[in-house]
């Protein structure tokens, strides 16, 4: 017969480990949690986008939500305004979070399908502050069989993670993209409803059928 | 050297070319000085010859178009990778002895070996560099040039400049080019001997080998950027930094943060905190 008290005895390990692992998130894990962040999503991308047969509208659906589960769309789409950021209307602050959103999502659909089949491996990862984390990955490119280092920034936000920046071999994402936005509302005299136009139409463009 | 390197050099054609495109292009105008943030930003640019260098930028893509691009790509889609891991193999091999002077130049006498080894493990077991033999036992490669060492030594990039052919530069990285042209012993010894074709089908292969490897990048952001030329501006400094820095991070760029004022907070305090982390 098992006693109560010999479950307890047996138990005890258990309940003592599940109470270790239910211990809140501490700093030196925070490591940990950015790198598994970032695996978790190189898988889903092989999960959900690399199949074949379907069609493109669906995998901008599910990389929509993938986009917007994984960064930070809202705090990247305001830095990549910059200074223009505040001289824009409410409403031309929405229309234009919404169109960034949009191109990201047709602008990087099909560069996620063609290196999902990629082998991803983190390097390292580094903590900077409290809140932000730096994970270090390789991503080898099949089609020159070259490794290309990736890095991610991630910030977090109490329990929840968020892509701030994407580096490829020293280049980031943001600023690059703020070089190019910026360089839209410099030559239409900082108008930043002429950026909104171009906007929507270069994501009329990205969403035409499969060139590739 | 000194003759047939002369004649390989920017020819007067070019510098004819050059010296219209800067009197037809002109200069950047200047942002209204009272707008402190636009004299900024144009400052941060350092781009005042922009309408001349994107007037280039548009002759360059017109070449590519015509030229460059249809060869890399017959080349990346119907040579035998065998073959183009060959090639890669022998234009990065020949690299070695400038790559190996700028690392001495940089002070960086571990990097400087790693790079004699490489060139004497490959240009003898390697048969002449034909085979990255140095690579597959663990004697990973790098890459300088000598306008990364003018960077190490402190000289400034000066404004951002388009090249005839050679695209995205600086009178830094201009002079860089020019000097690891007249140090490469490879150059030298076909200068002496009277090869000028030697110079120019490594130039030409090393262009194309260059140009299909980046061909699927390339083409993304032609595809996916607003203004191309701002884009290829951008990534061009970003990538310089990152090759000076020797991959070494840096923490010095602005970046996005995540905003820890509550949504709909003051706009200025949380652009200053996206700033600042």
């Amino acid at each position: 017969m098992i006693t109560r008290r010999s479950l307890l005895a047996l138990l005890g390990p258990v309940v003592a480990i599940a109470l270790l692992l239910a211990v809140p998130a501490a700093a030196g894990d925070f490591e940990q949690r950015a790198e598994k962040f970032i695996v978790s999503l190189a898988q889903q991308a092989i999960d959900s986008l690399a199949k074949p047969g379907v069609q493109r509208g669906e995998r901008i659906k599910r990389f929509r939500v993938m986009f917007n589960d994984h960064f930070a769309v809202h705090a990247i789409g305001r830095f990549v305004l910059g200074r223009h950021w505040q001289q824009a209307t409410d409403k031309e602050q929405a229309e234009y979070l919404a169109l960034f959103e949009d191109l990201m999502v047709v602008s990087y659909v099909d560069r996620f399908r063609k290196y999902a089949g990629e082998n991803l491996r983190v390097v390292k990862s580094r903590i900077e502050g409290d809140s932000t984390a730096t994970v270090f990955t390789e991503i080898v490119r099949p089609d020159i069989g070259q490794a290309v280092q990736v890095i991610w920034r991630i910030g977090a936000k109490g329990d929840m993670l968020k892509i701030l920046d994407v580096l490829v071999e020293g280049t980031s994402l943001s600023q690059t993209l703020r070089a190019d936005f910026g360089s839209i509302i410099r030559q239409r005299e900082g108008k930043v409803a002429a950026l909104i136009h171009e906007l929507r139409l270069k994501t009329a463009e990205l969403k035409l059928p499969d060139k590739n | 050297m000194t003759a047939s390197v002369r004649r390989i050099l920017p020819s007067r054609a070019i510098v004819f070319v050059a010296a219209l495109l800067i009197l037809t292009g002109g200069c950047a105008t200047a942002p209204n000085p009272a707008d402190r943030e636009a004299v900024a930003e144009f400052a941060a640019l350092n781009d005042p010859a922009e309408p001349t260098n994107r007037a280039v930028f548009a002759i360059n893509r017109g070449i590519d178009a015509v030229i460059l691009k249809p060869v890399a790509t017959f080349y990346r889609d119907y040579i035998p990778k065998f073959f183009q891991d060959r090639m890669n193999d022998v234009l990065d091999n020949l690299r070695s002895p400038v790559i190996f002077v700028n690392d001495l130049l940089q002070g960086e006498i571990d990097r400087a070996i790693a790079t004699l080894a490489r060139f004497v493990v490959n240009s003898t077991f390697g048969l002449a560099g034909l085979n990255d033999l140095a690579t597959a036992i663990g004697m990973e490669g790098h890459d300088e040039d000598f306008g990364q060492t003018l960077a190490v030594w402190g000289v400034p990039e000066g404004p951002y400049v388009m090249l005839p052919l050679f695209g995205p530069s600086n009178p830094r990285d201009t002079v860089g080019l020019v000097v690891d042209f007249l140090v490469d012993p490879f150059n030298v010894w076909a200068g002496n001997t009277n090869r000028d074709y030697a110079i120019l089908s490594r130039t030409g292969a090393r262009g194309v080998d260059q140009r299909a490897v980046h061909m699927e990048a390339l083409d993304d952001i032609e595809r996916t950027s607003l203004d191309y030329y701002a884009s290829i501006r951008s990534l061009y400094r970003q990538r310089r930094a990152e090759e000076i820095r020797n991959g070494k991070p840096s923490a010095t760029m602005p970046a996005p943060g995540l905003s820890q004022a509550p949504a709909g907070g003051n706009a200025a305090a949380s652009d200053q905190a996206a700033r600042t982390q």
